[in-house]
């Protein structure tokens, strides 16, 4: 681990080779708005583009999305620059014309000074809901869960997350981190009773045998076991009764 | 099968003298243009009537001759073009031709000049490569091979002193190569022009086991060709250079890119490797030297986002062809993660031209920053349109009058758009702009792969910007957000624009739209969109401001703003354009003037363009 | 549809068990079956190793590749720069109402599909239209056009 300084903002801050702009920047206070990051996430596609900041090296200025832009030796980096708002809003003025029902994005909106796109808003086939397209739930699936069950599918405007054939999917296990993670909550999970409805699937729960909470998949019980050689019996009991 | 293999430098050296030796004598050689347009007009069966006369005559007059198919010959618009390895090319050839070329041109060298080129304006005819002025104005140090060698048969090549550069390189220190190139002064010829000696040094100065080589021939930007032809007509310069470049950098497995538009290109290319491949050019042990390199040809889908080449990477990877951040360079982790080299097929091209003269001889051609030549497909309204090759530093218009021979119809020459979807449009009144790299820039185009595509009055501008961006709009791969989302609202405002449904302000929205995709988008393809509308506003703004105020197109393009009528003056009664009308309404005697059905008209513009004598009017 | 799974083998055999194969035999499937079927990206999915979300992924995501049958023959009318200049759309509607199909779809009878496809890189013919990948048609009198693609059973 080598450590580095880096300037932000005109502050000398120390950090570490490589490590992401955004979480240097972070970990030292300041300020950058993000969808698509998340920090168990390797694959930082950084498609979002809301996280941009400006940054100079080698004398060439440029913006750069913080999430995947590597920290080096003199880096300086400027996260509030007219030009980084400027592009900014654009790029949320056009998330709000393409999600207008997302209250997460309605908020960054306000935060950004936009009360209402100037832009058309998607609709009709292209009504995509909440979702920005932003991949994070198939990195989620594919990364840490394990069974790539979903993927971006086709491209340019239709582009968006689904299920091979678009039917539901033999391989998830009902696990919903991909809804846990979806920046937007865009993706539909409901849990009733003892069964869990996600991505045209359902899915028998677990349940507690103390509390009586039905608490996980089956078939996610299933995937532990296989994949981590666990014990069965260790899924009678939800986390807070083991 | 015989082993071909070559297991020398010497064995290359003695089997090209044997070669050449056994071609000498089967001269005459009828060159036949196989290129694709040459072949959608006919070519082959061209071909096939020179080898019918030639079997039949073959035995009486005891002359060998062998007719061979060669790759593009340049002059598309005038095919199919036959050559004689000499100074003689006729144009629009017909099979009905074929005896009097044999029997004139092949048995007693005569030239038949009305097979020749005819001058709109003298009205002169020549059948000289060195009288045509298409021809007269180029260089051709890359399209050189094309016109000559049979893309299929790699001891043509080999006679032609093909890889006498590679046999070259083995003896020369891998990082003295790179310094050749970098003293050339050889630019990427795929858009950007970056160095091909640094790319190069960058990547062999990268501690790995495993490097690689990669041809883009993905050539996706609309009205380009040169890559295609390339491939298709001399499918060995290019898998030389690539070799070299893999010994330079020290890479033992290579990729060729090739777009699936292309199944001509494909096929040869392939042909190429395997031949390459059996005489020991390629693969293991090359030459002898110990040296080992393959060379994999990989089909593309079908998505212009692979001409990018990060997303070009992933899809030879077989995965969806995205682009990445490329805040880490190829050159360090391209595909497979591995420092890779990635060059297009003109660049790759070049190579062994540099390496055979050296990078002194290298740089008598072209501009100080931008040395050698520049293949162009010169496409559009000009009169004489084709593959071209001049020296970098032509002005734009040399290339439109001289080469391409000014504008069809008489039309007053307008602009040029170069660089395809990510480049511009550069207006008559700069057509004295030298063309290189940095200049096209600085005008707010780039030189992209190399098409050029002439306009004239007849095209509307606001027109030409809708069609790039919503060419992109519909190959943008949806991943970042300016990109995705931004070229279909810029897409609407230009739809809106064109069909009379413009506002005041639009313009300076679209220019906004045009930051957020030049400073936010993730890949080039994104943050290059905006040239062709900022390029457009810039030095056309008259044009979008008459179509938002006046409800006008003044170039009588935009079909929802004019009107079509026949002027009943100019109107000869040919009965050409009612016969050509889709909607059948257009009526009138033979011989009389003719009328539009304004009711039933769809203003497609068909009867304007079959119209010879310039009668059907727009307003 | 019945698809002949001995025929998808054989397509898989042509190529390396890597991910690397994965959209040459998909390609290879849309030549082979005018195509790519279900079946067939199930079982490249079990040879290669390669998850079914990724292989239907690439295959929504190149426009070489349908996911539905396509016409005995396609019709490609090119859409790039030069041919745009010169009435590509006028051709396209032209050739659209004589088959009877929007641009993407398909004649009833399966003998045509109608695309419009990026520069094929014939601008010398423009506006050009190219048939099952082989044969170019200059388009500037479209009346001939149709009298060509009348050829085509």
């Amino acid at each position: 681990m080598e450590k580095i300084t880096i300037k932000i903002n005109g502050k000398d801050i120390e950090a570490v080779k490589d490590q992401s702009v955004l979480e240097v920047a972070r970990e030292n206070g300041f300020a950058i708005p993000a969808l698509c990051f998340h920090p168990e996430i390797e694959t930082r596609a950084g498609s979002c583009r809301v996280c941009l900041v400006e940054v100079s090296q080698n004398g060439r200025t440029r913006l750069v999305t913080s999430c995947n832009y590597p920290v080096r030796k003199g880096l300086e980096v400027r996260t509030d620059t007219d030009l980084v708002r400027r592009i900014r809003k654009g790029v949320v003025e056009l998330l709000l014309s393409r999600t207008p029902d997302s209250p997460v994005i309605q908020k960054l909106a306000r935060e950004n000074g936009i009360e209402k796109s100037r832009f058309f808003v998607d609709e009709g086939e292209h009504y995509r809901n909440r979702c920005i397209a932003c991949s994070l739930c198939t990195q989620v699936c594919e990364e840490v869960v394990g069974v790539s069950a979903i993927s971006m599918l086709d491209r340019g405007r239709d582009k968006a997350p689904g299920t091979p054939y678009l039917k539901p999917s033999q391989v998830c296990i009902g696990c919903g981190a991909c809804a846990y993670a979806c920046p937007t909550d865009a993706i539909s999970m409901i849990d009733e009773g003892e069964v869990r409805k996600i991505w045209g699937r359902e899915f028998k729960m677990v349940t507690c045998s103390v509390c009586g909470k039905p608490y996980i998949p089956e078939a996610q019980v299933d995937w532990i076991v296989k994949t981590t050689g666990k014990d069965r019996s260790f899924f009678d009991k939800c986390p807070d009764h083991r | 099968m015989v082993n071909r293999k070559l297991q020398s430098v010497a064995a290359l050296e003695s089997y090209r003298a044997k070669i050449a030796e056994s071609q000498k004598n089967e001269y005459p050689v009828i060159y036949v243009c196989g290129g694709t347009p040459c072949l959608a007009k006919g070519s082959s069966a061209v071909a096939e009537a020179f080898k019918k006369e030639i079997e039949s005559q073959g035995l009486a007059c005891k002359i060998e001759l062998r007719h061979k198919v060669t790759g593009c010959q340049g002059f598309c618009s005038k095919g199919p073009v036959v050559s004689f390895g000499n100074d003689i090319v006729y144009l629009e050839v017909k099979p009905e031709h074929v005896p009097e070329i044999i029997e004139k041109t092949v048995k007693n060298g005569q030239v038949i000049e009305s097979l020749g080129y005819k001058d709109p304006q003298t009205k002169k005819r020549s059948a000289s490569f060195q009288g045509i002025p298409f021809y007269a104005h180029q260089k051709g140090m890359i399209l050189k091979g094309l016109r000559e060698i049979d893309p299929f048969e790699i001891d043509d090549y080999i006679a032609r002193g093909g890889y006498a550069s590679l046999a070259k390189a083995f003896s020369i220190d891998p990082d003295k190569i790179i310094d050749m190139i970098t003293e050339s002064g050889l630019r990427g010829r795929g858009g950007g022009g970056f160095p091909a000696g640094t790319k190069w040094r960058s990547c062999r100065a990268i501690d790995s086991e495993v490097r690689y080589v990669l041809c883009n021939g993905d050539e996706g930007d609309p009205g380009a060709f040169m890559d295609r032809s390339i491939m298709e007509g001399n499918p060995h310069a290019v898998i030389e250079g690539m070799i070299v470049g893999a010994w330079a950098v020290g890479a033992h497995h290579g990729y060729a890119y090739i777009r699936d538009e292309y199944p001509l290109a494909v096929k040869v290319m392939k042909k190429a490797v395997e031949d390459a491949t059996a005489m020991g050019l390629l693969g293991k042990n090359i030459l002898g030297t110990g040296f080992d390199f393959d060379i994999k040809i990989t089909r593309g889908g079908g998505a212009f986002v692979c001409g990018e080449s990060s997303a070009l990477m992933r899809s030879i990877e077989g995965k969806v062809g995205e682009p990445r951040a490329k805040y880490i360079r190829s050159v360090e982790k391209g595909l497979y993660d591995l420092p890779t080299v990635l060059n297009n097929v003109e660049t790759w091209a070049n190579v062994p031209l540099i390496i055979n003269n050296g990078p002194q001889w290298y740089r008598e051609t072209g501009t100080e920053g931008s040395p050698g030549t520049k293949v162009f497909s010169l496409a559009g309204k000009a009169v004489n349109t084709g593959l071209v090759e001049v020296p970098m530093g032509t002005t734009i218009r040399e290339l439109v009058e001289k080469v391409g021979g000014g504008i069809r119809s008489g039309r007053m020459f307008k602009a040029v758009q170069t660089g395809g979807p990510s480049g511009g449009c550069i207006p008559e009144s700069l057509a004295d702009l030298p063309i290189d790299f940095d200049s096209l820039s600085k005008a707010g185009s780039m030189m992209g792969s190399g098409g050029i595509i002439v306009m004239d009055e007849a095209t509307c501008m606001v027109d030409v910007a809708k069609y790039f961006i919503s060419f992109l709009a519909e190959e943008s791969c949806g991943k970042c957000t300016p990109c995705r989302d931004g070229l279909p609202r810029m897409k609407q405002i230009l739809t809106d624009i064109t069909e009379g449904r413009g506002k005041e302000g639009d313009i300076e929205l679209l220019e906004e739209l045009c930051d957020v995709l030049s400073y936010g988008a993730l890949c080039g393809l994104g943050s290059s969109a905006p040239n062709p509308v900022l390029s457009t506003i810039k030095y056309f703004r008259e044009e979008y401001e008459a179509h938002i105020r006046d409800r006008r197109c003044p170039a009588g393009v935009c079909r929802n703003l004019v009107t079509f009528h026949i002027d009943a003056d100019a109107c000869t009664g040919c009965t050409l354009c009612a016969k050509q009308c889709p909607q059948a309404c257009i009526t009138g005697e033979r011989k009389k003037a003719h009328v539009i059905d304004q009711s039933r008209c769809i203003k497609c513009g068909v009867c304007r363009d079959v119209c010879k004598f310039d009668a059907v009017r727009v307003e | 549809m019945g698809i002949d799974i001995r025929k998808i083998d054989e397509i898989i055999e042509r190529y390396d068990k890597s991910e690397e194969s994965l959209l040459a035999i998909l390609q290879d499937f849309q030549h082979t079956f005018r195509y790519v079927p279900e079946e067939g990206m199930k079982r490249v999915s079990e040879v290669l190793g390669v998850p079914e979300s990724k292989i239907y992924g690439v295959g929504t995501f190149y426009k070489a590749l349908s996911l539905k049958p396509v016409g005995r023959h396609t019709c490609k009318v090119c859409t790039g720069t030069a041919c745009h200049l010169k009435g590509a759309h006028t051709l396209t509607d032209i050739i659209g109402k004589e088959l009877g199909v929007e641009p993407g779809g398909t004649t009833k009878d399966g003998r045509f599909t109608l695309q419009t496809v990026n520069c094929v890189g014939a601008c010398a013919l423009a506006p050009v239209v190219m048939v099952d990948d082989e044969d170019y048609y200059e388009g500037s009198s479209p009346q001939d056009v149709l009298k060509n693609l009348r050829k085509y059973k």
